[in-house]
């Protein structure tokens, strides 16, 4: 995986900055870069996910400047979740199914479990639906939550990591 | 211009030719993929990809609720299907329309008119479109020695439900039929999940010609010419050209005529194919089955047009295709495609998946490669085990099978077994260049050779 430095991005920008386009768009091996003079650019372009899910690329976000879409920025689809790797031995639960994720039984609802609460392999974590079928998760694992990576509402994929548990010592 | 996004539901070369031709148009292209096809040259150029399920076609590409589901949950307006897995299954077509999203293929509702063979029949019929000599559906074993004997010998089995060589036999005389019939119905039943089958007059020496159609689904009907597709095994293609060189221009054009009406019919909405078997003695067609999807030998009818139909279909469901003219087609020279397989034909035809360590393509004037691998690639045991499709245009028949013949010649892959020498010997023999074949030949005529010469080699 290749990253752009910083420095070169921020010469980038300022660059663009200086320049006469209204819109600039760069790729770099699997980085893409979207700049845009405009409030709104005339077209939110769908973040690019890698393929290989384990890649764990940081968003290229411009703290300044012009109107920066970088592709990583939440555009019609929710940007996958690409979690650091966890503490070894801490464990992943994952999306069984590719589907929409629910953090709760129904709309409005309390969460099934929230960062801190303690799961069995056979506590309920989540729902994942597919076209009107909802499949409930259960954790499969023991120990702590200490992370929840989906978003309700957001589209999960096949496997995704959905929340990381720290086993019980 | 709505926005306009697609969403591909396939994988391999089509996937990646539907992505290429979406961004030709300026379209975002979203690939649902599964576990098995993360590295993939269609996962690399798609501007998303979603990880539908695992590598088992079962819970990915074969999953129509997770695709629409995907395709919806990414803004997807429109959707390919591809050929083979769900591309001819009315599920995912109703699922689309039930959740707005533009199938790339004919209506839920043709798909189920045309997808049943004894419908489809019907269809033909009422259109005036020759048909075989045929029954209805068979309730057993007594009913098919009753009607076999009324239509005469030889017959052919066939699944109502679907073709490809499944649950079709063919019996000269009522042992055959009796001995037969059974494993006709249990294969037809695994593989379509309805083991009806009806009979149908088996013609001896015959060709199988298609035309490629293109609807608008307001009764506007084209073609693009018909293709000849005899040499195949099994009743799988190997080899497909176009035009048929073996038709005079009034069978031609009676047979696009056919097609045409078939499909106007039911005012058949984007890209079909209708299929023929051509008796080349009587100079005589009958109509054998519509396959309501983009075929894999679309190439050759592409570069005898000019026309790229990946990119036509899109258009038409984006709604920026120009009306559809007949006379704005034009055919000229002739194509011919041949499937590289990984298969091992010395071996019987086994599949033989792995990583491809090297892949010199060929390439030169009139030479075209359809293929989604390259050196590295691996490929999968878990899906069809076509490679590439490598497609020559020549301005006669003769100079495309030189230029095929030398494209096969400098065609060298290694680290998995392919069928590339046994393209090299059928393009070589007298009776291809002749253009003497039929469906059987490849069988009766051409794989005994094959196996004299590969015991004389090795």
């Amino acid at each position: 995986m290749s990253k752009l430095p910083d420095h070169d991005l921020e010469a980038l920008i300022s660059e663009f900055e200086r320049s006469s386009w209204r819109e600039m768009h760069l790729r770099v091996n699997d980085i893409e870069l979207i700049l845009a003079k405009d409030a709104a650019p005339v077209y939110r372009k769908l973040e690019r996910t890698a393929a290989a899910p384990q890649a764990a690329e940081p968003a290229v976000r411009p703290a300044s400047g012009p109107v920066g879409a970088p592709v990583n920025a939440p555009a019609i689809a929710p940007a996958r979740a690409t979690p650091a790797p966890p503490p070894a031995g801490w464990l992943l639960v994952r999306a069984p199914t590719l589907g929409t994720f629910y953090r709760s039984p129904k709309p409005g609802a309390a969460a099934f479990i929230n960062v801190g609460d303690e799961v069995t392999a056979t506590t309920e974590v989540c729902l994942v639906e597919v076209m009107k079928l909802f499949t409930t998760v259960r954790a499969g694992v023991s120990g702590i939550v200490r992370e929840v990576y989906a978003k309700d509402g957001d589209l999960v994929e096949f496997e995704q990591a959905l929340f990381l548990v720290e086993p019980r010592g | 211009m709505a926005e306009q996004r697609i969403f591909i539901a396939n994988r391999g070369e089509i996937a990646l030719r539907a992505i290429r031709s979406a961004h030709e148009l300026g379209l975002e292209a979203v690939l649902g993929i599964s576990v098995a096809d993360r590295d993939g040259l269609p996962a690399r150029e798609a501007d998303r990809t979603v990880l539908l399920g695992p590598a088992a076609a079962r819970d990915s590409y074969l999953s129509a609720a997770r695709i629409v589901h995907a395709a919806v949950a990414t803004g997807c307006t429109c959707l390919h299907p591809g050929y083979g897995f769900l591309s001819e299954r009315p599920e995912l077509a109703e699922l689309c329309e039930r959740e707005g999203v533009t199938f790339i293929g004919p209506s839920s509702d043709s798909i189920r008119r045309i997808g049943d063979k004894l419908s489809a029949r019907a269809v033909a019929q009422a259109s005036a479109v020759p048909v075989n000599e045929g029954t209805e559906k068979i309730a057993d074993l007594s009913q098919a020695l009753e009607l076999a004997r009324q239509i005469g010998y030889p017959v052919i089995t066939k699944a109502s439900a679907g073709g490809g060589g499944r649950g079709m036999v063919v019996a000269r005389n009522p042992a055959e039929l009796s001995a037969s019939f059974d494993t006709a119905v249990t294969t037809a039943r695994e593989a379509f999940g309805d083991g009806t089958l009806y009979l149908e007059r088996f013609v001896e020496v015959a060709r199988h010609i298609e035309v490629q159609a293109f609807g608008d689904g307001q009764g506007q009907v084209v073609h693009f010419g018909e293709r000849d597709c005899s040499v195949q095994r099994r009743y799988q293609k190997m080899i497909e050209e176009a035009p048929a060189q073996i038709l005079s221009q009034a069978v031609r054009e009676q047979m696009h005529r056919c097609a045409v009406a078939l499909l106007g019919s039911i005012r058949y909405r984007n890209a079909g194919t209708v299929e023929f078997l051509y008796d080349a003695q009587r100079q005589q067609f009958t109509f054998m089955e519509v396959n309501a999807r983009i075929q894999v030998e679309h190439p050759v009818s592409e570069e005898i047009t000019g026309t790229n139909l990946i990119r036509t279909q899109i258009q038409l469901a984006t709604g920026t295709l120009p009306p559809l003219r007949q006379d704005a087609i034009r055919m000229k020279g002739h194509a011919i495609e041949v499937r590289i397989i990984a298969e091992d034909p010395a071996r019987d035809f086994v599949p033989s998946p792995g990583r491809i360590t090297r892949w010199d393509a060929p390439t030169g004037e009139g030479v075209r490669l359809d293929t989604a691998v390259a050196a590295g690639s691996f490929v999968s045991p878990h899906y069809d085990s076509m490679l590439a499709k490598l497609i020559v245009r020549g301005e006669s028949r003769e100079q495309a099978i030189d230029r095929l013949a030398a494209a096969l010649h400098a065609f060298t892959v290694e680290g998995i077994a392919t069928n590339i020498a046994l393209l090299r010997f059928i393009v070589s023999h007298a009776d291809f260049r002749a253009n003497n074949t039929s469906t059987r030949w490849l069988e009766a005529v051409l794989l005994p050779a094959f196996k004299t010469q590969l015991g004389r080699s090795s």
